[in-house]
């Protein structure tokens, strides 16, 4: 059978095509890279657990994102059951579409400053249905906090470079979306919530202590 | 004018080919897709994406690799019956991408770039497909 030049053009944009997803596949394919602790767990990172447990969890999360706190239950639950196996850090990913995400950040580090950051950062998200500027300034009162100096970090600033770190290092390791968790270096896809605490428990069992 | 239309619907299923592979290798490696805001995850992770129990992207692969093989089938003949197949698997695309961006935009609440590229992507085919099936009726 003789081809008309229309189909040899046809197959040729085929084969090129395939070509295209060849290289695709290629690329793909390579394993994702596993992220060192000392990138994932900076100094200044806060953290709950055991700093020296061998199974580190880190979350890139904003504190707007529903997302987020449907999860913060089940990373307290695992925190809690595994105070000596797991260190939990949070880090800060404010996106763009959530006003009050970068706020919430600023306050949440200035609270950390008087040794109160997951008193804040459960504040927050308890109260993110609600979450205002004055439900951020409300704070000291609700967390016993020295008034005046949490609203002068909180109003000067002073930790927004600890964030925009936090941010810049996000998109380094490739945080598209919030929360992104990274168990011990590799970064978690999370098909269902319950993901999370499977992915945990079975690190946590095959690095004791 | 015809042939060009044919030739424009092979390249745009071929776009749909790639979009739609891109998409299910991370429904089924379970990998975060790249997109311009979060809808993507979202829409992924959501039970509505999985109708039968089949990835949607499945779909979307299906059907552009049947457009891709009955538009090269075009070049070689003239059998009436290629455009009629042409033209029902491009309205069940046009039906299927339609349910489903109502199904992100009211249901999910969230909207995945690459399904709306390929919404936009089966709208022109079916446009074109119309169009090839008006000129064949005129001319017949």
């Amino acid at each position: 059978m003789k081809l008309s030049s229309e189909s040899k053009l046809f197959i040729a944009i085929a084969v090129i095509t395939v070509f295209i997803i060849g290289i695709g596949i290629m690329l793909m394919s390579r394993p994702a890279p596993v992220l060192e602790r000392s990138q994932l767990l900076p100094a200044g990172s806060y953290t709950q657990g055991n700093k020296e447990a061998k199974t580190y969890l880190v979350e890139f999360s904003d504190f707007q994102c529903p997302a987020c706190r449907s999860f913060q239950p089940q990373v307290k639950a695992l925190v809690e059951k595994n105070k000596d196996k797991l260190v939990f850090a949070y880090r800060h990913f404010p996106l763009a579409q959530h006003p009050l995400a970068l706020p919430a950040a600023l306050a949440a580090e200035a609270a950390g400053e008087q040794e109160k950051f997951w008193e804040m950062h459960d504040y927050i998200f308890e109260n993110q249905e609600s979450l205002s500027e004055e439900i951020l300034l409300s704070a000291p009162e609700k967390l016993g906090l020295d008034k005046e100096k949490y609203l002068k970090a909180f109003k000067d600033k002073k930790y927004q470079d600890k964030i925009d770190k936090d941010t810049s290092d996000g998109r380094k390791f490739g945080v598209d979306a919030t929360p992104t968790f990274f168990l011990n270096g590799k970064k978690l896809d999370l098909f269902t919530s319950s993901d999370l605490s499977k992915s945990v428990e079975e690190t946590i069992k095959n690095n004791p202590k | 004018m015809k042939s060009s239309y044919n030739r424009l619907i092979f390249i745009l299923s071929l776009i749909g080919i790639l979009v739609a592979i891109y998409v299910l290798q991370s429904f089924i490696r379970q990998s975060s897709i790249v997109c311009v805001n979060n809808g993507c995850e979202i829409v992924r992770k959501s039970l509505y994406s999985y109708p039968l129990g089949i990835p949607v992207p499945a779909f979307g692969l299906i059907g552009y690799s049947l457009l891709t093989l009955f538009t090269f089938l075009r070049t070689i003949s003239s059998d009436r019956r290629l455009l009629y197949g042409i033209l029902g698997i491009s309205v069940f695309g046009v039906l299927f991408v339609s349910w489903f961006t109502f199904m992100e935009l009211f249901i999910i609440k969230a909207v995945c770039t690459w399904c709306a590229v390929s919404a936009i992507n089966m709208f022109i085919i079916f446009f074109l497909v119309v169009k090839i099936h008006q000129m064949e009726v005129r001319k017949k």
